[in-house]
């Protein structure tokens, strides 16, 4: 009888089958904020090669050429545009401001989050 | 079959998260978003950054603005606060153990206290690499 | 002759220890039937070891909730029309986020419990009601007469929460709700209950209660009504009125 809510069921939030946009909303913002929760460190520590001067810095900056890396920044770029977006959304929403209108501030969000980074991935490549 | 209650309830409400946490996590985040424009504009946009990163000398010039070791303090700070507070948040959607929540308190609080330290820390020694 | 459509239910069956299955039954209905007269049908006919819950048949004893193809309804006022086609296999199953008593049949007392435990209120004055009736129409002395309260009690915002999902503990939408629905002025002493880990703070905006519930109560307006109440009461505690 495993029907009961049970902290094991944490994987049915990002399950978006059978779920409204408001949840996709949700399990986006909650992928987004883990994931950029990660790279905040993993930023912090890379960053810490600025204190050992130009030699380690110059290194990493070698590294972040590669296309894997730039992969992985436009990732960053498109999490930060959607996560603000929708935060902004879910900030409104609590003040009672555009409830009905929660459904197109999701899909702007999401528009314009792959908009955005469309322009840093060409600005990337091409620059 | 005998399921038994999932929950008992009448249960004291508890006070494990409140409006004033909630308002922290509200407030942050709107201010990231300005700080963060700033910070992106500063360290990815301007100089040699156009294309991507900036090199280290850049870096240590821009730096030697002082607004800009500012930016990042007050960056460092909410994005951290912001962030742990939000990761604590999910931790309760799991209903933890209290002895559990007490734990993940002081630990997030201090690994924040040490992030923002490490964090302030490194905005001072580029500043004063460029003096 | 009414429209004839013919129907596969695949039925969610458990019994007590049992490991679950879907039982399949094939019957004829008319689509403008409701999806607890195909129910029905099939413990009248076919299988009368099937269990599900029901009473009033007209969406007010909020006994009837199923899942039904995945999604929450209020089995006895959805229209098969609405959810399936002829020919087609209608998949049905007991709500989510309670414990399974027998095949469809969930126990709510959690539910119950907890809108004990808010003061939910059965009736309201028609004067307090949210209708779409202008306030300025109704005269002081109209707040005599009662009306039924909009939420049935039904579960189903419970069992389409995300966050309901992985803690028993959340107060959820319907109890939500329910205290916005008495205020924080007039009933301060529900403000430790809506501002607390298990309250108004739980909620992360999914918006899945409004999106199945049955009623008029749009949980989720409520719920983020309730955010506002009580922080202005937060507020002015801090600040003295
Ligand atoms: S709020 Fe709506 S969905 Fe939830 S129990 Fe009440 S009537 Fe049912
Ligand atoms: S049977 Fe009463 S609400 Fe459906």
């Amino acid at each position: 009888m495993n029907n009961q809510p049970s902290s094991r069921k944490l994987l049915t939030w990002f399950n978006p089958l059978g779920r409204n946009p408001g949840a996709w909303a949700f399990i986006l913002n909650r992928l987004t904020g883990l994931g950029l929760t990660f790279y905040l460190f993993l930023h912090l520590i890379v960053l810490g090669r600025l204190a050992q001067g130009p030699q380690a810095y110059e290194e990493f900056l070698e590294l972040t050429k590669s296309p894997l890396v730039k992969l992985g920044e436009l990732l960053v770029i498109g999490a930060v545009i959607y996560h603000a977006l929708n935060g902004l959304r879910v900030v409104l929403t609590s003040f009672g401001l555009g409830i009905r209108q929660q459904t197109q501030m999701f899909y702007l969000s999401v528009l314009l989050a792959l908009v955005g980074t469309l322009v840093f991935a060409i600005r990337m490549f091409a620059g | 079959m005998n399921n038994p209650p999932s929950f008992q309830y009448p249960t004291g409400p508890r006070p494990g998260e409140t409006a004033w946490l909630w308002l922290v996590k509200i407030v942050t985040g709107p201010l990231l978003v300005l700080i963060l424009a700033l910070h992106l504009t500063v360290n990815h946009y301007l100089g040699s950054a156009h294309s991507g990163l900036m090199t280290y000398d850049d870096i240590v010039a821009y730096f030697r603005n002082p607004l800009i070791p500012a930016i990042e303090i007050l960056f460092v700070i909410t994005v951290v606060t912001h962030s742990l507070v939000g990761l604590r948040g999910i931790v309760l959607d799991l209903n933890p153990p209290r002895s559990v929540l007490r734990l993940i308190n002081w630990g997030f609080g201090l690994f924040g206290l040490l992030t923002i330290g490490y964090g302030i820390w490194l905005a001072l020694v580029i500043a004063s690499k460029s003096t | 002759m009414p429209e004839q459509w013919t129907l596969t239910l695949r039925l969610y069956r458990q019994k007590a220890n049992e490991a679950p299955r879907y039982d399949t039954f094939t019957l004829q209905v008319n689509p403008d039937e409701y999806v607890l007269d195909a129910v029905e049908r099939v413990w009248a006919f076919h299988d009368r070891s099937l269990c599900f819950r029901h009473a009033c048949h007209h969406s007010t004893c909020g006994a009837c909730g199923m899942r039904v193809n995945g999604v929450e309804k209020l089995t006895c006022i959805t229209p098969l029309r609405a959810v399936t086609q002829n020919g087609a296999v209608l998949t049905i199953e007991p709500l989510r986020n309670f414990p399974i008593v027998s095949d469809l049949v969930v126990d709510m007392g959690d539910l119950y419990r907890k809108m004990e435990r808010v003061n939910a209120r059965a009736v309201l004055p028609v004067t307090e009601a949210e209708i779409e009736h202008p306030a300025s129409t109704w005269n002081p002395e109209d707040a005599q007469y009662l009306r039924l309260s909009d939420c049935l009690e039904c579960g189903l915002c419970i069992s389409a929460c995300p966050v309901a999902a992985t803690t028993a503990a959340y107060l959820g939408p319907a109890p939500l709700a329910a205290i916005q629905d008495q205020g924080m002025r007039r009933h301060p002493e529900l403000l430790p209950l809506a501002d607390s880990e298990d309250g108004v703070w739980r909620c992360h905006s999914a918006f899945e209660c409004t999106a199945v519930c049955p009623s008029f109560v749009d949980p989720a307006r409520r719920i983020m009504d309730l955010r506002r109440q009580v922080v202005g009461a937060k507020l002015r505690q801090v600040f003295g009125k």
